[in-house]
């Protein structure tokens, strides 16, 4: 294993969904029972059994919709408050109407919800406006579930080969060119329609740890949605508005507040005191925790010691079991115990992830993208604060929307020459005898990340930025080096990773204002609704460099009132219509 | 072989995955197990219950665990006889995938074994019947509010809950004055889909429980029955020892907009607990009483941002 | 530029007298997300799973999913 082969094989498929971790399944499992007739292929780079953020499982649904405890209306509105307005409210409103089916769908698989003792879902309270969070004690099964329903279908699973760009011709999609981590080998895949589910771009900062793997999000999911996204034309909303999150500390997993929230656990700074305005997980709410963190008041900690016993057991039991189960040997390694202290928080590096924030790949409410029969859903689309329930459930829309799109069409025709540059490109490292190994690449460039893009953003840093990233460039096209096929993979990510860089700094530069909070606070500017109540889409330019262009945001299906717009700008609740917090 | 050549993960023939469990070696059949599994063909069942038998107690303890991944009467059938295995581990996996499964027809194999003199036995075979609601398991559910072990009478009272029958209610409320802390709990919060008098008496003798856990489930399921006496008897649990208690009292207080208590919950805003001052304002709120805006107008300005909001919130109805 | 051999912990463990790798087994190495470890032959013959990369995301699922137990996953060293 390991070794590096020479080969290249080209197969056919109606639909290949890239990305087999939570929306590319659900998107394969709809397209084949829509369309039992078409070939549908679902391939990662890993192992479809244990792929993608919810490797081990999930905790909870963060953003549930059910009748009763939440309407669609009003989820709609909470979502687009927390944007800060920008917002395409169609796509969200779908998922708000739909997304209950697909809980009741994911239970018939077998991936258990919370239930109370008469068998109805026990939906807990943590937002300000509606009720959306569904617990999954026992959501360790997530993936073993899923996995039963694609053999099921049979659906034809192609593990550990890596998508590296996606084929265009005729101006639509025509497949992706793939190899294989573990031999080298390249696999064609034509393909009529092609569905993107390829996660975050979680390892795009560097962690305060410094160890490259101990990222917030999977640490596989490096980005080559976005990349190949780019670089096959599509375009790419609002990037500069990262995802950072609230953490343990160095352990760098979810302090997990939707478990513990309902339980009476709280964020508090250092004198044990509530300090979050914020209603929303938001970037306003990111601002706070960095002000916190900053001004004297910090750090900040999760805190259960005012909890009773009976309480902090179940909260170690839904927290050190599911999710990020080592989190227990974490807190006992350093010795801390909830009922005795509070836990160290930290924010997470920065990352490209439309599940907690709202940049990604352009998409409809049909998880279109600007490219015909090109789709994407998850964490890499950007629907805005989808979650795990969104990825399923827009991951769904796509497979829906693809199986008719492939009854209509051929195979686009494309440039053979396209498949040969390539291979060329992606074996350069190969052919060298000596060179920069992919893991200094990439810290290098995580590093400049850290240094100069992570909020608050400089103009001069950000320029900084990308005269280094230039470098770094430089070196990976003529200096990078690999031993095995393994290391080829990794380099292949260190090349994502420093394209969602680039974008990220771009992106950031274009957007000559600040919004969301710490995602885009640009110190410089303040925020401007006249020249940037707007989208930013960036798309490659004939340079080959990133171009932007601002699209308006599509007119709202659920009115906002005028003093709800920026309730979460202005960190107040609004005056009307709200229920309080429990 | 290059990777190329197995391009597609394989869908084999079960009989032949299945021969791997005549080997000698034991890791060999726990392999055959994990394949036979990732079929996820029906076809495999027969195979994988007969490995349940093994001689291995690994190999038993996979095979358990592979009919998560299965449904059906033979599924079910194969994990309860797992149930009289005398490795733990091999017992602990079959009584966790009982609890996988699905189809209520599945039922149909645990049903006769709702009576078994074993605990550990007749406790999975609880669990694993109550998401499936079968009527038959009431019967027994019953019976088995009376067996010695704490943890088999919690179960019971699962199966008698998620089954939401009236008929129910005089063993529910038996329950509710058990011995042990959680079947008490649990038989409370069973009561919720009841509308009776019976399921509220319950309830409300429930706040006076000795145990803080019993009196805050009590006072949480309150706000689901929603009769006449409920008001009354959450009034007198405000001065609960616990603040949890409070807590869920003042709660359901104000889903059942209870404006009577509003006087009483109004000072309680001075209480130094977070959680329940925040609790306290956005009842007020939902209560809506102008009289205790006293109360509130003194902590518009707290230091801390849930109450502070929640007390805005609060005097925005009260002025409405 | 010439590499070095930079020593590092790995976190994650395989006890080779419980791991059944001789039978076959690759549950470990295929659940993987990040890809990190191998099949190794030792000494004596016999076959055992390794971290070959050190690379880990400390999730788990080789040790959740290992039938005999032999996996234990540790927290990278420059986080715990």
């Amino acid at each position: 294993m390991d070794e590096i082969l020479d080969g290249l094989t080209q197969i056919d498929c109606d639909i290949l969904v890239i990305g087999g971790g939570t929306a590319g399944p659900m998107a394969a499992l709809k397209a084949k029972r829509k369309n039992p007739e078409a070939n549908v292929v679902l391939l990662d780079k890993a192992n479809v059994k244990r792929s993608g953020a919810i490797s081990m499982g999930m905790d909870g649904l963060n953003n549930s919709v059910i009748p009763g405890y939440a309407t669609p209306e009003q989820y709609t509105k909470e979502i687009t408050i927390a944007n800060d307005g920008i917002c395409d409210q169609a796509a969200v409103y779908r998922y708000a109407q739909e997304c209950y089916g697909i809980i009741q769908e994911l239970d018939s698989f077998g991936i258990r919800f919370q239930k109370d003792q008469n068998g109805e879902y026990d939906v807990k309270k943590v937002h300000h406006i509606g009720t959306y969070v569904l617990p999954m004690p026992n959501g360790d099964t997530v993936k073993k579930a899923l996995y039963r329903q694609l053999r099921k279908a049979r659906i034809n699973i192609i593990n550990r080969f890596m998508a590296t760009r996606l084929l265009t011709g005729e101006g639509r999609v025509a497949g992706a060119i793939c190899v294989n981590t573990r031999s080298a080998e390249f696999l064609v895949v034509r393909a009529k329609a092609v569905i993107m589910g390829l996660g975050a771009a979680g390892r795009l900062g560097l962690p305060t740890s410094g160890y490259l793997y101990g990222t917030y999000e999977n640490a596989s999911n490096s980005g080559e949605g976005y990349a190949m996204a780019y670089h096959a034309g599509a375009g790419l909303a609002n990037l500069e508005c990262y995802q950072i999150n609230p953490l343990i500390k160095d352990y760098n997993g979810p302090a997990c507040a939707y478990v513990a929230g309902p339980m009476g656990g709280y964020t508090a700074n250092a004198s044990g005191e509530r300090f979050i305005e914020c209603d929303y997980w938001s970037g306003q709410m990111m601002q706070e925790f960095y002000d916190e963190l900053q001004g004297g008041k910090g750090p900040v900690y999760l805190k259960l010691n005012h909890l009773a016993e009976e309480t902090i057991s179940e909260i170690e039991r839904v927290l050190h079991i599911v999710e990020r189960p080592t989190r227990g040997h974490f807190h006992e390694g350093r010795g801390t115990d909830y009922r005795k202290q509070m836990i160290e928080m930290h924010i997470s590096e920065i990352g490209f992830c439309s599940g907690h924030s709202a940049s990604g790949v352009f998409v409809d409410e049909h998880a279109r993208t600007t490219i015909p029969g090109l789709y994407a859903a998850g964490d890499m689309a950007n629907v805005p604060h989808n979650y795990m329930l969104g990825a399923f459930t827009n991951g769904a829309f796509a497979g829906l929307d693809a199986a008719d799109f492939v009854a209509n069409v051929d195979f686009a025709a494309f440039d053979k020459g396209e498949v040969d540059a390539e291979r060329a490109r992606v074996m350069a490292p190969t052919k060298r005898d000596d060179g920069v190994p992919p893991n200094q690449i990439e810290y290098k460039t995580r590093r400049l990340v850290n240094d100069y893009l992570q909020p608050p953003k400089v103009t001069a840093k950000m320029e900084l930025a990308q005269q280094r990233f230039e470098e770094v460039r430089d070196d990976m096209q003529h200096g990078m080096y690999v031993r095995d096929a393994h290391e080829l993979m990794r380099a292949l990510e260190a090349s994502t990773i420093l394209d969602c860089a680039e974008m990220a700094a771009a992106a950031s530069m274009y957007r000559t204002e600040s919004r969301w909070g710490l995602y885009h606070n640009r110190v410089e500017y303040e925020r401007d609704d006249e020249n940037w109540f707007c989208h930013t889409m960036l798309t490659k330019g004939e340079d080959g460099k990133p171009a932007h262009e601002k699209q308006d945001v599509k007119p709202y299906i659920v009115e906002i009132a005028e003093d709800e717009k920026d309730a979460y700008y202005k960190q107040r609740v609004g005056a009307t219509s709200s229920v309080a917090a429990e | 072989m290059t990777a190329v050549d197995q391009l597609f993960e394989d869908f084999d023939d079960i009989a032949d995955l299945a021969e791997g469990l005549d080997d000698p070696s034991p890791g060999a059949r726990i392999m055959a197990v994990i394949e036979l599994a990732d079929t996820a063909d029906p076809a495999a069942i027969p195979f994988i219950a007969r490995a349940i038998t093994d001689d291995d107690a690994g190999v038993r303890k996979q095979a358990a665990q592979a009919l998560t991944d299965f449904d059906g009467v033979e599924t079910a059938a194969a994990l309860v006889s797992a149930l009289d295995d005398d490795d733990p581990a091999v017992i602990d996996a079959a009584a966790r995938s009982l609890t996988e499964l699905k189809d209520p027809k599945s039922g149909g194999a645990i049903l006769p074994h709702l009576s078994a003199a074993n605990d550990v036995k007749l406790r999975a075979c609880l669990a694993g019947i109550k998401e499936l609601r079968r009527v038959e398991a009431m019967g027994p559910a019953i019976a088995a509010l009376q067996h010695v072990s704490a943890e088999v009478r919690e179960q019971a009272v699962g199966v008698i809950g998620w089954l939401q029958d009236e008929s129910a209610l005089p063993a529910l409320r038996d329950a509710a004055k058990d011995a042990d802390v959680k079947v008490r709990r649990t038989a409370l919060s069973a009561l919720g889909f009841s509308k009776s008098d019976h399921a509220e008496a319950t309830l409300v003798n429930a706040l006076a429980d000795p145990e803080w856990m019993v009196r805050e489930a009590a006072a949480e399921t309150l706000a689901k029955t929603g009769g006449a006496s409920c008001i009354a008897a959450l009034r007198g649990v405000l001065g609960d020892e616990y603040w949890q208690v409070r807590l869920k009292a003042v709660r359901s207080l104000g889903k059942l907009r209870a404006t009577e208590a509003a006087m009483e919950i109004g000072p309680m805003m001075d209480v130094p607990v977070p959680n329940l001052r925040k609790e306290c304002a956005a009842a007020l709120g939902e209560l809506a009483v102008p009289e205790t805006a006293q109360f509130l107008e003194k902590y518009a300005d707290d230091r801390d941002p849930d109450v502070r909001k929640n007390v805005r919130w609060a005097l925005e109805k009260l002025a409405a | 530029m010439p590499l070095a051999q930079t020593a590092t912990t790995v976190p994650v463990v395989v006890n080779d007298d419980l791991c059944i790798a001789d039978k076959g087994c690759t549950v470990c190495v295929d659940v993987c997300p990040l890809d990190v470890l191998r099949i190794v032959e030792k000494d004596n013959g016999k076959k055992t799973a390794y971290m070959k990369y050190d690379e880990c995301w400390y999730c788990m699922p080789c040790e959740a999913d290992c039938p005999t137990d032999a996996v234990t996953v540790n927290l990278p060293y420059l986080l715990k």
